[in-house]
């Protein structure tokens, strides 16, 4: 494995990260060849064969006695091994050290959704890893598109040297879900207006709409919506735009520093430029990868689109709808606080890109003018950062089915002790494990769960599953008994989940 | 509860995985005297593990299977070269354990002495087997009978359900990695060394497991190889949990949904049964020999392992770490004690009378204490060796949490069908001394009846919930606070109450209710188990320390859990049960369970040791 003698040799060696292909690589001598990525680069070949090589023989282990679900952890002393088979037989690795006090400060599946996040995010603008390796068997292709992706994605997770994944702080967070805006229904039925507007532009023409880091609406099926959601926010939204400024009220994302990692990334840009490749779902020739997950590449024009520069090439980007399997120019207009992602099909401009600047036209003339006046009433009723604090709770609400959350704000989040959240990533542990059994044995069936621990700290640490939906709480000061937590919770149920949580007998 | 400062049961703490003896350990030398330098010749006629006062007979057990029949017909008349191969099988161990002062005396012949091996059922099998093919010391004679297990589509089962027949179910021996029914089975535990040789396994036969073994050692090792400690990995259902003690790997694969505390600690708990049975002595020859192959030391204990195992699904002291008790009147228990106390002051560390897996009474030396998980180590032992039940027995064990590295000597006797004396001492001479100390209590226990006490207390049912006042008989010391419940009066099993299970934290004894109708069948007890087990696991966190309360409703129950400095409490209600008729029927069973105290735990121990 090798992690911990690179560990000893750098302060920075906390975190790898690798995809490998199994299918790659078979003859002896020639197992680097399975190697599609890892992180940290410039890490030994044979500390990362000796990785894969563990990996590759736990994955083969475990099929012995459960063929039909893959190894998903290697939990060790010192550090956690987090698996996600991101394609069939192409897996995704992730190992992280832990602390000297061995505290369980990660849940597997937070980890997981790190993997599944940034592999989603790949294949909306790539497609999929295979498609890149039948393009070119020879693996660069694939190698040089994941290099700058998944090394400009850890770019966020970066402090100082470090690459911070979620730990236990982030338990009142869900990765993968979008966060929306409640608006009113005058503000409802002018958003609509919105979208009827924007869809006129052009045929075919797919929209979500954000205010601040908040989903509006969204005219894309949910897993569409989340990954372009997640793009947004780290990307588009004013305040991803902005993100030298440190501080973040973003559920999921820290404040960063400027990323150093680009250094690393600039090895793989000279190899991919000498590569012929041609995007994909078209015949666009392209002279290197348009790193779409750098920072601070895209810039407001005057007109109030988002103008890209990715060191790629400065063409509008096109992402790939997975409900639809359509290829789509993704246009950004911004005013203030609102944020309008539009997604023109490729296949619906003759000319490509020059008729884009026609469907721009349109936009700013008779859509613009709707954008300011939904952006000026949503910017009435906006309640700031702390919106969606409720006091007294410090809460997750989940809803599976929609891949919606909501949650205390992280500012408030910080003020529960390090123990309550420890707490509750245990419980979120306990839970998820449980859900994972469900899905398995019965998926169809619904399943309740419901648990309420009085911890050492006299905090109360509460999960709710019930239909799909999910809540987290941790009640600080509330009364010591078993009756006013589930009163609290029944309160908090009946006020803002509709009572979804709330007792039936 | 009530705190008792001058207990003197050493709260030995569990997680404490010290490698040597405690320091307080009055027998600590005695470790020396059994690691001799002059072994046993090693074609003496003794056996050096046990001796036997009484023939087998070949007299079988009602609930005796066809083949258990036949197994014991095949004894009658052992060959010479049975005689001969007993000395590497059941449970005889190496030169290395024992002195040549040590060979124990034999009352009866040797032919028939040899018959009662110290490992019982599984071990006299062995012997049958043994006259052609290689020295498999854990060949079964029911390797014909495959057929008994039925594969399901979606998993082999596990162990039969019920306590009666675990004992004598041989493990699938015609099964190895390539058979798909091994791949199904529920739960594997293995025993390995760190050169990979395999020492035990649930199912299969250890020799044709060695390509497997040998993979396992591969994923340890490699792991160890760079600096870490493989722990678990999951996959879909599956759980692999390793524990490395030293040089014996121990490893689970299991689909049981248990929570991975609970497996790791039964992996603890199956190094434990191999140290009672071994000693931690055993390392030294992994220090000699590497490639050291320790399974035949092993052999023909497979009853004993697969009745540990099967008592993890089960039994809630393999992961209370508490003892159970048998009910009896105070006197009663008094009368015991006060007969084992009388003994105990002539030379014997520990005298115990069990019945079954409960204890009757316990008596120590002075300040030395017995813990639980060694008591549950010892009394599966002795319950899955058939010889013990049919001879008068004097073994050398190892109480691991006592002192892994040393054997004490056990007289065994089992006074009736499930009562049984154990008598401890660390003087391997001791047998008359000890068997003159089982005679005398054995009279007093007739004459003050308390046998027939104990035969009683064994037919008549425990704590029903049925039985549950239905309002405290005295003010509550403790009481969860109820301010708001209403005042509804309900007895015990309306308020939906299912089961409860109470442990004292101090006594480290538990109680647990008797299994009432909505929880009849085996399989919902089983589950019901591990539910417990979960919530165990979820209540004692090592890592962020133990919660106060729990509630936990699912489509199967309401289980509640609470935990203060004197008791912990786990009660199972009907999952449509009221939170707060809940509350006040977990008050009453405690107040219930303090109100009867004196009856379903022990205190014996500190009234008569100091």
């Amino acid at each position: 494995m090798g992690v911990s003698s690179m560990a000893a040799g750098s302060d920075a060696m906390q975190l790898q990260l690798c995809v490998f292909d199994l299918r790659r690589g078979q003859q002896e001598g020639q197992e680097l060849d399975k190697i599609l990525f890892f992180y940290p680069s410039d890490c030994p070949f044979l500390t990362q064969l000796s990785l894969i090589g563990l990996c590759e023989g736990i994955i083969t282990f475990t099929r012995i006695f459960s063929p039909e679900a893959a190894c998903e952890v290697i939990e060790a002393e010192k550090h956690s091994h987090v698996f996600y088979e991101a394609e069939p037989d192409i897996w995704m690795v992730l190992v992280v050290e832990k602390s000297k006090d061995d505290e369980p400060v990660w849940r597997c599946e937070a980890l997981q959704g790190v993997l599944k996040e940034v592999h989603s995010l790949f294949k909306m603008f790539y497609m999929s890893i295979y498609a890149l390796l039948d393009k070119q068997p020879s693996g660069e292709l694939a190698r040089s598109h994941l290099h700058s992706f998944i090394t400009d994605y850890l770019s966020d997770f970066q402090l100082g040297k470090k690459v911070q994944m979620p730990s236990f702080r982030d338990s009142l967070k869900e990765r993968g879900t979008v966060q929306m805006l409640t608006v009113s229904r005058e503000v409802a039925l002018e958003v609509q207006s919105l979208i009827t507007a924007i869809s006129s532009c052009c045929n075919g023409c797919d929209s979500i709409i954000l205010f601040q880091d908040l989903l509006v609406s969204t005219t894309l099926p949910p897993d569409d919506t989340t990954n372009l959601f997640s793009y947004a926010t780290l990307r588009l939204t004013p305040h991803a735009l902005s993100s030298s400024t440190s501080s973040s009220w973003s559920y999921l994302r820290k404040g960063n520093s400027t990323p150093n990692l680009s250094n690393l990334t600039l090895l793989n840009e000279h190899q991919s430029r000498s590569l012929d490749a041609s995007s994909l779902g078209q015949n666009r020739q392209i002279s290197s990868i348009p790193r779409l997950l750098q920072r601070d590449k895209w810039s407001k024009g005057k007109d109030g689109f988002l103008v890209p520069n990715f060191s790629g090439g400065e063409s509008t980007p096109v992402v790939w709808n997975q409900q639809t399997e359509e290829c789509k120019y993704l246009c950004v207009y911004q005013q203030k606080g609102i944020t309008v992602v539009m997604l023109v099909p490729v296949s619906s401009l003759a000319n490509g890109e020059q008729e884009l600047v026609q469907v721009k036209k349109e936009f700013l003339e008779n859509v613009a003018q709707r954008v300011t006046i939904v952006e000026q009433k949503l910017s009435r009723g906006w309640g700031g950062e702390n919106a969606y604090h409720v006091s007294g709770y410090r809460y997750l609400l989940i809803d599976r089915d929609r891949s919606v959350s909501r949650a205390t704000p992280t500012g408030k989040v910080t003020t529960l002790t390090k123990e309550s959240l420890l707490y509750l990533n245990k419980l979120r542990e306990e839970v998820d494990i449980e859900k994972w059994r469900w899905h398995r044995d019965n998926p169809d069936q619904e399943k309740e769960l419901e648990v309420c621990i009085r911890a050492k700290n006299n905090a109360w640490v509460i999960a709710k599953v019930t239909r799909g939906k999910e809540l987290y709480m941790v009640l600080e000061k509330a009364n010591e008994t078993l009756l006013y937590a589930t009163d609290a919770v029944e309160k908090f149920s009946n006020r803002y989940c509709e009572g979804a949580f709330s007792m039936e007998y | 509860m009530d705190s008792n400062p001058d207990n003197p049961v050493q709260d030995q703490d569990p997680a404490s995985e010290s490698d040597e003896p405690s320091p307080a350990d009055p027998n600590q030398n005695r470790t020396d005297t059994t690691e001799p330098d002059d072994p046993p010749p090693a074609d003496s006629d003794i056996n050096p593990t046990q001796t036997s006062e009484s023939v087998e007979h070949n007299t079988v057990e009602p609930e005796s299977s066809v083949p258990e029949r036949l197994k014991s017909l095949t004894l009658q008349e052992p060959s010479s070269e049975d005689i001969r191969q007993k000395h590497v099988s059941n449970g005889s161990l190496p030169a290395d354990f024992y002195a040549s002062d040590e060979i124990e005396i034999v009352e009866e012949e040797e032919e028939e002495g040899g018959l009662a091996s110290s490992s019982g059922g599984g071990g006299v099998v062995t012997w049958t087997n043994r006259s052609d093919g290689p020295p498999s010391p854990s060949s079964s004679g029911y390797a014909a009978e495959g057929g008994s297990s039925v594969a399901s589509s979606g998993g082999v089962e596990e162990e039969t359900e019920g306590n009666s027949d675990w004992g004598r179910e041989k493990k699938h021996f015609h099964e190895d990695d390539g058979s798909d029914s091994w791949r199904k089975r529920k739960k594997h535990f293995f025993i390995l060394s760190n050169s990979g040789k395999p020492i035990y396994s649930r199912y299969g036969d250890e020799h044709k497991l060695a390509g497997f073994s040998a993979t396992l050692q591969a994923i340890i090792s490699f792991v160890q190889n760079s600096g870490d400690s493989i722990k678990f990995v999951r996959a879909g259902k599956h759980l692999i949990i390793f524990l490395v003690k030293g040089p014996i790997y121990l490893v689970c694969i299991s689909c049981t949904d248990e929570p991975i505390e609970a497996l790791r600690g039964q992996l603890e708990l199956l190094y434990g049964q191999m140290l009672l049975i071994l000693t931690k002595s055993v390392n030294r020859c992994f220090e000699k020999n590497p490639k050291f192959d320790m399974a035949p030391l092993l052999g023909g204990t497979d009853a004993v392992f697969s009745s540990l195992i099967h008592s993890f699904s089960w039994n809630p002291a393999t992961f209370l770490h508490a003892y159970t008790c048998l009910p009896l009147s105070y006197p009663t228990r008094q009368a015991a004690s006060a007969i084992l106390q009388d003994v105990a002051e002539s030379g014997i560390l520990f005298a115990i009378l069990m019945c079954k897996h409960k204890v009757v009474s316990l008596v120590g030396a002075q300040k030395a204490s017995l813990h639980p998980d060694d008591i549950f180590l010892l009394a599966n032992f002795i319950l899955s060796s058939e010889s013990f039940r049919t001879s008068e027995s004097f073994s050398p064990i190892c109480l691991p949490r006592y002192n892994p590295m040393a054997f004490l000597y056990a007289y065994v006797h089992f006074l009736d069908l499930d009562t049984y004396l154990v008598l401890l001492t660390t003087s391997s001479d001791s047998f008359y001394h000890l068997k003159d100390c089982r005679v005398r209590v054995q009279n007093v226990l007739a004459k003050s009846n308390v046998l027939s006490e104990i035969q009683r207390s064994m037919l008549e049912s425990g704590l029903r919930i049925e039985d549950l006042p239905s309002e405290p008989t005295r003010p509550p010391v403790e009481r969860i606070n109820t301010e708001s419940i209403s005042t509804q009066r309900t007895v015990g099993g309306s308020a939906g109450l299912c089961h409860f299970m109470y442990k004292s934290v101090y006594l480290n004894q538990f109680v647990s209710s008797d299994f009432s109708a909505p929880l009849k069948n085996p399989n919902q007890q089983k589950r019901l188990y591990r539910a417990y087990q979960k919530m165990y696991a979820s209540m004692h966190d090592k890592g962020t320390g133990t919660h106060k309360t729990q509630f936990r409703r699912n489509q199967d129950y309401v289980l509640f859990c609470w935990i203060t400095q004197d008791f912990e409490l786990y009660a199972t209600f009907d999952p449509l049960a009221d939170k707060a008729q809940a509350i006040k029927v977990c008050n009453r069973v405690c107040q219930w369970v303090r109100d009867l105290e004196n009856e379903i735990f022990l205190y014996a121990e500190s009234t008569f040791s100091w």
